[in-house]
């Protein structure tokens, strides 16, 4: 007997470029192409494989202390930092996230702007920028960081639903790309892709963040967050059609970790664990913190995917 | 395809004659269309209704029960493909591998391991389940005695990992009656097998290259009189697994393969961490790893009791005053809802924070902030009602109480009904830390 899946459907996943190649305009050294998918994540070895991001920041006095720990010597700067991250862990994109923003009162803004060229400068990878999470300030910031990088196809974020108007308007301005956060619930990500639609931001400018909830405390409404966009998607809801970002960042502070005698080793485990089955549940992109994650991610995810990743052009 | 009630209600006598236990033919036809009846109830139904009836009720996944005693491990009996459709029911288990070569201490210290090593979360214990004996020495006398020491104690659920008859039946003879899994029949001994668990009663996994293969083994181990069936789907890699996983749980929920009806196992072997991660996510009743380190034990302990949560009953926290550090008369006094989720991640960036304070948790049904303020559970009165009943006031010199940023439209009416000034904090917890800092005092 030939067995054979008892569903179809109707929808696909939005696609949507990260990164630009000289020939595009920008000065990346490759670009990808996310989304596309066209059926549940991994079915035999369908659709793309998900893209690795290495997290990076401009002021680590946020930053989880296990991946502070986990830090190589020598690195005294974003752009040193993304430099090492791209030549040793290899990953795929960088992400930058902008913690120095997160600062009371913060108003040095031509620094951002001089973080982000040179953090440009010093990788070749496509770049992701976490900004303020500040509407004082946010407008500020993400057109510094729009400027510092057109051309690039940054990816930036995060547009949230009382906080989105400063975000998509330096996207829109110079090109990029916008992260939707929504706290893990499918209705409310639907919701704020309609405004940021409205807003005039393209579909294909989109990515989803329904937020990623620690393992172990309340990993599973991710999850099933996750698993009820990607299928409304492949239902032809083109409203959450788009590709979805996971960074299991608070897995990293969680109790477990912060009371064991080998943290790091914990830590690895509950982050690759979580950006695991955040990929089984669809992510197209998985940003990891501690350096050690990044290369058994790596093979985890060519296990569950087999076979070459599609890019748009390998920028000669 | 699975029959609806009415479907099933046009098979059945109309009689309405009790003796099922039901009130009415029409509730008896409900519940078997939920998979809660047998067919046999029925004591009108003629032969060829029960047939097709059985075929198209009961649990579309069986139920497979492993060892015996307070350590007995069930699986099957899965009813959807996405966990938020109902729940998952029954976690898988987690089984450790030991070769039938290793020195007896090794076998007695892991089973030692299964028995007692444990983690806490929540209330509950997690652990991992079983043993399984890989006998592949070749050797029947090794093969025996090693499972005559796995099974000391006869507590801990056992699987024989073999596909020798011979040897087998060698094995199950020392421990046939503990009800272990016999791992594996295949084409080419599934007859000998056979005979062996229907002679223990015991629960069979079937192996083949690929789904069909598997699939038309498993029909002919039924034919056999089978009922008590394991699937090994293990593949090449995750990436393999996922995608037969994915298949057999669709045919097997529609009904469409009813071969396919049965609990999946997976040899996490290949990539022990990832493998295990996509198993626990995705199907799997039993994972099958050699001894994992603590690290990964308890990531994989913690995945699976995630992904098992009924997600339409939010784990709550018992409402009433938790205390951060140890807090004295003069420290801040927290307030919010008995989602446990909340209250987990408020505590991880309070205790982050290193200053001691006061957490009132109020019932508002295991709702999150937004949700029970939306719904009204989180009210004026409700924050009273717990103030009062934790003598809060005692606990403290200064009335002041912090509220969660998404409760600030209450925080006028919380004032007026409690008399203790309301200080509205931050929307996420992540910020408490910088509150604390800059704004508290």
């Amino acid at each position: 007997m030939n067995y054979i899946l008892p569903h179809t459907w109707s929808g696909s996943i939005q696609t949507v470029t990260i990164g630009a190649t000289k020939q595009e305009g920008g000065t990346r050294s490759v670009s990808y192409e996310i989304g596309g998918d066209t059926d549940l994540p991994f079915m035999n070895r369908s659709g793309k494989k998900p893209l690795l991001a290495y997290e990076i920041c401009d002021d680590t006095a946020i930053w989880p202390q296990v991946v502070r720990d986990a830090m190589p010597k020598g690195i005294s700067d974003p752009a040193s930092w993304a430099a090492y991250g791209e030549k040793t862990l290899k990953p795929d994109c960088i992400r930058l996230n902008l913690t120095s923003t997160r600062k009371p009162n913060s108003s040095d803004f031509a620094s951002i702007s001089a973080t982000v060229q040179s953090v440009l400068a010093a990788t070749t990878l496509p770049l992701i920028i976490e900004g303020s999470a500040d509407p004082a300030v946010d407008s500020e910031v993400y057109i510094r960081c729009g400027e510092a990088g057109q051309g690039e196809r940054l990816v930036l974020g995060t547009a949230e639903a009382d906080r989105y108007r400063s975000v998509a308007a330096a996207a829109m301005a110079y090109d990029h790309i916008i992260i939707a956060q929504t706290p893990i619930d499918v209705n409310l990500a639907k919701q704020l892709n309609i405004l940021l639609r409205e807003t005039g931001i393209p579909d294909n400018r989109i990515i989803i963040d329904p937020y990623t909830g620690a393992l172990g405390y309340g990993f599973e409404y991710t999850y099933s967050t996750m698993e009820r966009i990607r299928f409304a998607a492949l239902k032809g809801d083109d409203d959450l059609a788009m590709p979805m970002i996971s960074a299991p960042a608070d897995s990293l502070t969680v109790k477990e970790i912060r009371e064991s005698d080998s943290p790091s080793e914990i830590a690895v485990s509950w982050e690759r664990a979580t950006a695991v089955a955040s990929a089984i549940a669809g992510a197209a992109i998985l940003v990891v913190r501690h350096p050690g994650t990044v290369l058994p991610l790596r093979t985890a995810i060519d296990a569950l995917w087999e076979g070459s990743r599609r890019e748009v052009s390998d920028g000669a | 395809m699975a029959l609806k009630p009415l479907e099933i209600y046009k098979l059945l006598p109309k009689k309405n004659c009790k003796e099922c236990g039901e009130q009415t033919c029409l509730s008896f036809a409900m519940k078997l269309a939920q998979g809660k009846a047998d067919p046999a109830s029925c004591p009108y139904l003629d032969s060829e209704a029960k047939a097709a009836l059985s075929s198209q009720t009961g649990a579309p996944i069986a139920k497979i029960t492993i060892g015996m005693g307070s350590r007995m491990i069930t699986i099957g009996e899965e009813t959807v493909f996405y966990r938020h459709d109902k729940t998952f029911y029954h976690e898988p288990a987690i089984i450790y591998r030991v070769v039938d070569t290793a020195p007896a201490e090794e076998i007695t210290a892991l089973a030692a391991r299964i028995r007692e090593e444990k983690i806490t979360r929540i209330g509950i214990d997690l652990q991992v389940n079983g043993l399984a004996v890989d006998l592949g020495s070749g050797s029947l006398k090794q093969s025996v005695t090693a499972v005559t020491t796995a099974n000391e104690g006869g507590d801990i659920p056992l699987v024989l990992q073999s596909e020798d008859p011979e040897i087998l039946k060698a094995c199950l003879a020392v421990c046939g009656n503990y009800n272990p899994l016999i791992c594996a029949a295949t084409e080419h001994n599934y007859r000998e097998l056979c005979d062996l668990a229907k002679k223990y009663d015991a629960p069979l996994v079937v192996r083949a290259p690929d789904v069909e293969k598997i699939g038309a083994l498993s029909k002919e181990c039924m034919g056999l009189g089978i009922k008590k069936i394991v699937l090994d789907i293990t593949g090449a890699d995750s990436g393999e697994y996922l995608s037969r996983a994915t298949l057999v749980r669709s045919l097997a929920l529609t009904r469409t393969a009813p071969e396919l009806g049965f609990p999946i196992l997976l040899d996490c072997s290949g990539s022990v961490p990832d493998n295990i991660v996509t198993g626990i996510v995705k199907f799997a009743s039993v994972l099958i790893t050699p001894q994992l380190p603590v690290a990964e034990m308890t990531t994989a302990l913690v995945l699976r009791q995630n992904i098992y949560t009924d997600p339409q009953k939010p784990i709550q926290m018992t409402p009433g005053l938790y205390r951060i550090g140890d807090p004295g008369p003069d420290s801040p006094v927290f307030m919010t809802v008995n989602f446990s989720l909340t209250f987990f991640t408020l505590q991880g960036y309070l205790e982050a924070a290193r200053v001691p304070c006061f957490l009132l948790i109020v019932e508002t049904e295991g709702m999150s902030v937004l949700t029970s303020v939306a719904a009204g559970k989180l009210n004026e009165s409700v924050v009273a009602e717990w103030i009062t009943k934790t003598s809060l006031a005692d606990e403290v010199n200064e009335k002041k109480l912090i509220i969660p940023g998404y409760a600030s439209p209450l925080s006028g009416r919380i004032e007026d009904a409690t008399g203790w000034k309301v200080v509205v904090g931050p929307r996420d917890a992540a910020d408490i830390g910088r509150f604390l800092t800059e704004e508290w005092k």
